[in-house]
């Protein structure tokens, strides 16, 4: 199945003592999903993260995991579209085009806090990152689900986009 | 391995129902780890219908093997299945499709116009509300933006204090074109950073001279204005005044209330068909894993109710090939488990009964055998008749006396017998006068060419009770009375020697004695008479004196010394003596013949005796000849003597072993008595015929030695 959502300019910067993630998926949302948004159906966006250490002799070895989610809906009342990401914070845009622009921006993914904390992540090295942003289908509202189940209307999500990492020194104070 | 598919298949069973139930719960109920996992569900319950789908098929597929092998029970197997496969149907389709309707409808029923202005008008008042709070709170901040731009850059921050308390506004605060915040107010002291505007919103605010929007800041709603203040010198910048206000509390969870109904309508709106879809297939899933269940069972049941009947007609079929051993008893309480009981009973008690029968024929068997062979072995012939006279058994004693096979006589009636014609009209006419219940008779039989046998009959009628008929036993009497006439010859000849021989001598001497006192004093012609009379008396008295002799001889034959004897060596030393004889004399003799048992000297005897008959007979006959052969048979040697004389008279065949009996002019007829008396004592028999076309035949037999 060809996914829908394309990743494009990924990449791991060295950020505030740690790194963060920034990337920006082309998307479109369908008619069917529109709909449901413009009906006060909560969207939840999943992008995950991984870093990986590609090992010749063995199998890769994951590093890093990290995973956040986005949620996306309309707020009838002030007739407002929300972003709101799992930390409780939430940016209300008057117009869907702009929320999912936000969506679809990462923008400063701070996947990393401190890097002292991960000593076997070295600067220097190269690693492999991964990146993917999908719906995740399984919070929508059962109905949904079961109209989602082999339906291409429901379906948004992204490959693995996978690109080499030569991991930057970290920022000190 | 049935009984593992069975156990799998309830455990089987046993979780689909368990995982149905959690599907009808979290269709009903709203739980998060249900609705997580709902598709997972759906999955496995459909897995679940499909599983049993297939152990209904196999079941069907069992049932239609037997049911083409024609295994007894399986039609009533299927037709109960089929049954109870109904009796699920049935109930199960109804029940479906009363539910996905109603369920349908009540879907249907929830969407109404009506509730969805009143959500609408609900939503549309909170909106106003918040639209005429915003109005109020821009007025507000127009008229303070206008004092603002009256007083010096200097006193702003006074006169925003003044007026944020003048128009009662939560608060109030100034800021720079690019964003800067020069001077706040706020009603409550401890929070004093007011949210600062985006660069966007500021300058939208500065084009359009005014913006208002209602934010949030996660639980409450705040509403905002921002409204450009002129500079109050020419040459001064812009600022920007921007108030925010708490929208009241009361009024905020009200409209958040609309707008959450509003939004679970909306989304229910747009999830009808998914709805009617989820209820339907859960519906759908519901009635197919209880309508397989249903024929699982089924199968199960049916094969349960008819396994009785399968082991009776096994059972019947066992039984009719002869075979009684218990069957596999069904220990139900109901009246299929009496029935194989009963039928194990029966088995038993038939088998019971078949031993019996079996018992009491080998008991009779035995006794029949143990009776025939008494018969067989009875030297006694005897012959068994019905009622009709009809022959129905004869023993191995009658046929040997009789020497007749008595083929085509058994079951023959005795008065159209082909054979033994003589011997049955003698039975017949004794049981036709018979007014006792036995008779007792002789009958002498005529043989076609030797001894007539004399046979001693009795006859006895059965009793009616063993199913009546009559019995003869006949012994042949032929050699007893040959051994009793022979027994009072002897005697006979003891005396008539004795008395005869005493007064023969005291004759002699008499005739001797007149002869000569007489001779010398009588004339020529009397002196002769004389002389011719007293020689006769002395001739005769002499002959008779030898005839005594022989008499006597006879009567005192001695017991014969019993040894080994090669008798062809015996045989030709006999015929030594012959060898002057006028007839030709052939022997053929048996080669490798073992020795038998007798005394030479009066086998000797029997062999001169023999030859000097033969050659008396053949006297003055042309081309006289005698041959003799030996050979052996079974335990015996037989001796045959056979010449071409005239052979013997028939009417004197019967009794040629009778002394005294004699064809020869000057004989004692006692050679053929001694003959057969000595042959009698080597215990051997001797048999007289009359050869073909014309002759004597005699036949010897003697016993071989027994080698130890």
């Amino acid at each position: 199945m060809a996914a829908e959502v394309e990743v494009s300019s990924p990449q791991l910067i060295a950020a505030d003592e740690g790194y963060a993630v920034s990337a920006d998926f082309q998307f479109e949302l369908s008619s069917r999903l529109e709909e449901a948004v413009m009906r006060g159906v909560v969207l939840t966006f999943l992008i995950d993260f991984e870093l990986v250490n590609k090992r010749w002799y063995w199998l890769d070895e994951k590093l890093l995991s990290r995973q956040m989610s986005l949620r996306l809906y309309y707020h009838a009342l002030t007739r407002q579209y929300r972003v709101a990401s799992g930390g409780g914070l939430h940016q209300s845009f008057p117009t869907l085009n702009e929320a999912l622009r936000v969506v679809s921006r990462l923008r400063s993914w701070q996947v990393i806090e401190k890097a002292s904390d991960f000593p076997q992540i070295k600067s220097g090295e190269g690693y492999r990152g991964a990146l993917r942003f999908k719906l995740d289908v399984t919070l929508l509202p059962k109905p949904f689900q079961i109209s989602a189940v082999g339906s291409r209307d429901w379906h948004l999500a992204s490959d693995w986009k996978t690109w080499n990492v030569n991991l930057p020194a970290p920022e000190s104070k | 391995m049935r009984r593992l598919l069975v156990i799998g298949g309830s455990l089987a069973g046993a979780f689909g129902a368990i995982v149905w139930f959690l599907l009808l719960i979290s269709t009903s109920a709203d739980t998060a780890i249900f609705e997580r996992h709902y598709p997972v569900l759906i999955g496995m319950n459909i897995l679940i219908a499909l599983a049993l789908l297939g152990l209904v098929g196999w079941q069907l597929r069992l049932l239609w093997l037997e049911h083409r092998a024609q295994i007894f029970g399986s039609r009533l197997k299927l037709r109960l299945m089929a049954m109870f496969g109904l009796m699920a149907v049935f109930p199960g389709a109804l029940v479906y499709g009363v539910s996905v309707q109603f369920v349908t409808r009540s879907i249907e029923s929830w969407f109404d116009v009506r509730v969805e202005k009143a959500l609408e008008a609900g939503l549309d008042l909170g909106r106003t509300s918040l639209d005429s709070l915003l109005a109020d709170l821009s007025t507000k901040g127009k008229n303070m933006a206008l004092e603002l731009s009256s007083v010096p850059e200097n006193g702003r921050r006074t006169a925003l204090i003044r007026l944020r308390e003048q128009n009662s506004v939560q608060t109030a605060s100034l800021f720079s074109a690019g964003g800067q915040l020069l001077a706040s107010a706020n009603a409550d002291l401890s929070d004093l950073m007011p949210r600062l505007p985006s660069p966007a919103q500021l300058k939208q605010a500065r084009s359009a001279r005014q913006l208002s929007w209602v934010d949030s800041d996660g639980k409450k709603m705040i509403l905002r204005v921002l409204v450009p203040v002129s500079g109050f010198g020419v040459f001064e910048e812009p600022r920007i005044l921007q108030l925010t206000q708490l929208v009241p509390e009361a009024l905020g969870a009200n409209a958040e209330a609309v707008q959450a109904v509003y939004r679970d309508y909306q989304e229910l709106q747009l999830a009808r068909t998914g709805l009617t879809r989820i209820y339907a297939l859960t519906l759908t899933l519901t009635l197919l894993v209880a309508l397989f269940g249903a024929f699982a069972l089924a199968f199960i049941m049916a094969r349960r109710l008819s396994a009785p009947l399968s082991i009776l007609a096994e059972g019947t079929r066992a039984v009719a090939q002869g075979d009684f051993s218990p069957r596999q008893a069904v220990y139900s309480r109901d009246e299929l488990g009496i029935l194989t009981q009963s039928f194990n009973r029966m088995t038993a008690q038939l088998e019971e009964a078949r031993l019996e029968t079996e018992r009491h024929r080998a008991e009779v068997e035995s006794a029949r055998a143990y009776l025939e062979s008494i018969l067989a072995n009875l030297s006694a012939g005897v012959l068994v008749f019905d009622r009709q006279f009809f022959l129905r058994t004869v023993n191995e004693g009658a046929l040997n006396i009789l020497g007749d096979n008595f083929e085509g006589l058994i079951g023959e009636e005795i008065q159209k017998w082909p054979r033994q014609s003589v011997l049955g009209q003698f039975i017949a006419e004794h049981f036709a006068m018979l007014e006792d219940t036995e008779w007792q008779g002789q009958l002498e039989l005529d043989c076609p060419n030797g001894m007539p046998q004399i046979l001693l009959l009795r006859g006895s009628r059965l009793p009616e009770t063993s199913g009546g008929g009559d019995v003869v036993v006949f012994d042949d009497m032929t050699r007893i009375v040959a051994a009793q006439r022979s027994a009072a010859w002897g005697e006979v000849a003891r005396r008539l020697a004795h008395e005869i021989k005493n007064p023969l001598t005291p004759i002699q001497l008499s005739a001797e004695r007149l002869q000569h006192k007489l001779a010398d004093k009588l004339t020529n012609s009397d002196a002769d008479m004389l002389k011719r009379g007293t020689q006769t008396i002395i001739n005769q008295v002499r002959a008779m004196k030898h005839m005594v002799d022989d008499f006597r001889d006879y009567a005192r034959l001695p017991a014969p010394e019993l040894a080994p004897l090669d008798i062809n060596a015996l045989i030709h030393e006999v015929l030594g003596l012959y060898e002057t004889s006028e007839a030709e004399i052939e022997t053929t003799l048996a080669g490798d013949l073992p020795p038998i048992i007798g005394d030479a000297t009066q086998l000797r005897q029997v062999i001169h005796n023999l030859l000097r008959n033969s050659e008396d007979a053949m006297e003055g006959r042309e081309n006289p000849r005698i041959e003799i052969s030996t050979e052996q048979r079974g335990r015996m040697v037989r001796l045959l003597m056979v010449d071409n004389g005239p052979g013997f008279p028939p009417e004197l065949l019967a009794r040629v072993f009778e002394p005294y009996i004699t064809t020869k002019a000057k004989g004692t007829g006692l050679g053929l008595p001694i003959v057969k008396k000595i042959i009698d004592e080597h215990h051997g028999t001797i048999t007289i015929n009359n050869a073909q076309p014309g002759g004597a035949e005699i036949d010897i037999r003697l016993p071989l030695h027994k080698e130890e």
